[in-house]
């Protein structure tokens, strides 16, 4: 058996937009997400009763289906149904979005739930609003708690771009398949590819919970 | 735009095979990876920091790459490596397997980490070996808490086998996927896929809630 990493080498320019691109749809689907999440989770909690049905469905329904039907469908049957046709970053961005931001939800509802009723109790007593409690009591305590959880969000969602590579996002996967499809040589660069994924993820996940070490005091009570 | 979903009846037979092949290739998955990620586990645990080092390194990276690539990664390097060629459903098996094996061995570990030691020792002190202590006193309370857990990595296995229809396994996205371009009936078949897939997820998610509900270890 003998490795050969000159294709891998010979394009690493090629690879390392690629995995710009991973990184920006990275970036973007994070922040969307937490952004959409936030309000669909404190929708489902301080919204009128009539909202929760459609916010629980829409959340079980996409603990359900896999990232990778919603990308499909968003890429290839949207444009048919609403005649507008997303080209295949958007798509990839609008379907992470709409898939990672259920599990935000769910992580912004346990982190609210978590923050003890009678702090609601005392901030209402002391004649605050019910949202100026929110905003200065259960959040604050809330999002460091959820910390973790949103430390393995970003974690999973760097992963789920790779899955961008079904609709030709030419991010590091997709670009990884082209170059080993033109050199012959998939072992060495999948190999290089996936140390290159793992040197990005495992930092991340090491540095949030340094992160979280660090203030998760601010969020006892 | 006209709509023809008499073609999602006209290729049931072929769908419903793959919902087959999902579920089985869901099934076989666990069977492996839950006595895989007992021994990561009980490897991460033990005394020799070499063998716990390797099951760190091994957990770590199987953790933290897509599994996408790993499945391709499978596809590519395995034949090389080991002179077989092995079928698509096995690849996906093993790539599959090895994913969650990590995954299930950090709950494992955080499972049996989270019975006190002074459990332990009281066992030992009443005469238990260590490995009498682990099976009779520690598994058994760990086990009930791992339940849980386990049940909302089923779940995400489920789903996560739609990737292995890359690499042509015979799978539902593979099978939906396939019959979208033979027939161009994109919306059709693409929304069949889906619905089939929540029928079967959808059940599945609401169950995990109620194990957690029942089982879920609360402060």
């Amino acid at each position: 058996m003998d490795f050969d990493f000159t294709a891998v080498l010979d394009s690493w320019q090629y690879l390392a937009s690629g995995l710009g691109l991973t990184i920006l749809l990275s970036v973007l689907t994070v922040i969307l997400s937490l952004v959409c999440g936030t309000a669909v989770g404190l929708g489902r909690i301080y919204g009128p009763r009539w909202l929760t049905v459609p916010i629980v469905f829409y959340i079980d329904s996409m603990r359900a289906v896999p990232v990778l039907v919603v990308l499909v469908w968003i890429y290839f049957a949207l444009p048919l149904v609403t005649g507008v046709n997303l080209p295949p970053f958007w798509a990839a961005l609008v379907a992470l979005t709409i898939h990672i931001s259920a599990y935000v939800a769910e992580i912004v509802r346990a982190g609210i739930g978590s923050v003890r009723a009678g702090q609601t109790q005392a901030g209402l007593v002391l004649g605050m609003s019910e949202a100026q409690v929110v905003r200065k009591i259960i959040l604050p305590q809330a999002l460091i708690r959820m910390l973790p959880s949103i430390g393995s969000i970003v974690s999973i969602t760097i992963k789920d771009t790779a899955i961008a590579a079904v609709i030709a996002v030419p991010e590091l996967m997709k670009r990884a398949e082209t170059v080993s499809g033109q050199s012959f040589r998939p072992m060495e660069v999948f190999t290089a590819v996936m140390i290159v994924y793992f040197l990005i993820l495992f930092p991340t996940t090491r540095l949030i919970d340094v992160v979280y070490k660090n203030i998760s005091y601010r969020g006892r009570s | 735009m006209n709509l023809d979903w008499s073609v999602v009846w006209q290729y049931s037979g072929a769908l419903a095979q793959g919902v087959l092949i999902t579920i089985l290739l869901t099934i076989c998955t666990m069977l492996i990876a839950i006595p895989g990620g007992i021994v990561l586990a009980l490897m991460r645990l033990s005394g020799n920091r070499i063998v716990s080092g390797i099951s760190a390194c091994l957990v770590e990276f199987f953790r933290n790459v897509p599994l996408i690539l790993l499945i391709y990664w499978t596809f590519y390097v395995l034949p090389v490596f080991t002179e077989i060629t092995f079928s698509p459903f096995a690849t996906g098996l093993l790539a599959l397997s090895l994913n969650v094996s990590a995954y299930n061995s950090e709950t494992f570990r955080a499972g049996i980490n989270s019975i006190r030691k002074g459990q332990t020792e009281a066992a030992i002190a009443l005469g238990m070996s260590h490995t009498e202590a682990m099976l009779k006193i520690v598994l058994p309370q760990a086990a009930r808490r791992v339940l849980p857990i386990l049940a909302s990595t089923w779940v995400s296995l489920f789903k996560d086998t739609s990737l292995v229809s890359v690499i042509a396994v015979g799978d539902l996205a593979h099978t939906a996927l396939e019959i979208r371009a033979q027939t161009f009936r994109v919306l059709e078949i693409l929304t069949a896929m889906a619905v089939i897939y929540w029928v079967l997820g959808y059940p599945q998610a609401k169950l995990v809630d109620r194990i957690y509900k029942k089982w879920g270890v609360k402060e």
